[in-house]
């Protein structure tokens, strides 16, 4: 993995990480402290299950 | 009973009640068709309750329902591709009528929520449920290459 990839898969990661933290943040019913840490959790795990899933079916 | 409370009747009562009875009855086109649109009749109406009772955590069974609905019809696009080789199931005008109906949901809501993260999720759900109504017209009517089987 050469360092333009990494950049790249770092890139990636950080905007699907920024689109889930917004999606949770706009569907909670509440904005406190407990719910951000939860979300920007959540939405860590989510970006790389969105980038494995990109990555899945982008050879087709 | 409020004005969102009878808009929801008259919603259930009429598309409700239209899509239940053409997934009933009817040859397998119409049926998947009828059940397709049937998340386009039944979702609106859950935004309307959710405002007519004044709760709005109520929307989330919208949000889910406009999620899961098109993915629903998609599965049946592919499981009954063969099935529907023949006769394409096609109903342009009550998608888009539909569509039209949810946008107009959506928009009346959201003027009496105001400007506020509520209103966004609710444009989220009007986004998701009318692109997801197209989309799975689209696939049930032959339009996905992937979708439409041999």
């Amino acid at each position: 993995m050469t360092g333009r990839t990494t950049l790249l898969a770092v890139g990636e990661l950080l905007a699907w990480w920024a689109g889930l933290a917004l999606l949770w943040l706009v569907l909670v019913s509440s904005v406190d402290t407990l719910e951000r840490i939860v979300g920007a959790s959540a939405a860590a795990v989510g970006a790389l299950a969105a980038r494995a899933g990109r990555r899945a079916v982008t050879w087709r | 009973m409020n004005g969102w409370l009878l808009a929801a009747t008259v919603e259930l009562g009429g598309a409700g009640a239209a899509a239940l009875w053409g997934t009933a009855t009817g040859p397998l086109p119409r049926r998947v068709m009828a059940q397709n649109l049937a998340t386009s009749a039944v979702c609106p109406a859950l935004l309307l309750l959710a405002q007519g009772y004044g709760r709005p955590s109520y929307v989330d069974l919208a949000l889910l329902m406009a999620l899961l609905g098109p993915v629903g019809t998609l599965v049946f696009a592919r499981l009954l591709a063969d099935e529907l080789l023949d006769d394409r199931p096609r109903a342009w005008t009550l998608t888009w009528a539909a569509a039209g109906l949810s946008a107009a949901v959506v928009v009346a809501v959201c003027v009496a929520t105001g400007p506020s993260r509520a209103m966004v999720k609710l444009l989220l759900i009007g986004a998701l449920l009318i692109g997801g109504n197209v989309i799975a017209s689209r696939a049930l009517a032959g339009g996905f290459r992937g979708v439409r089987g041999a």
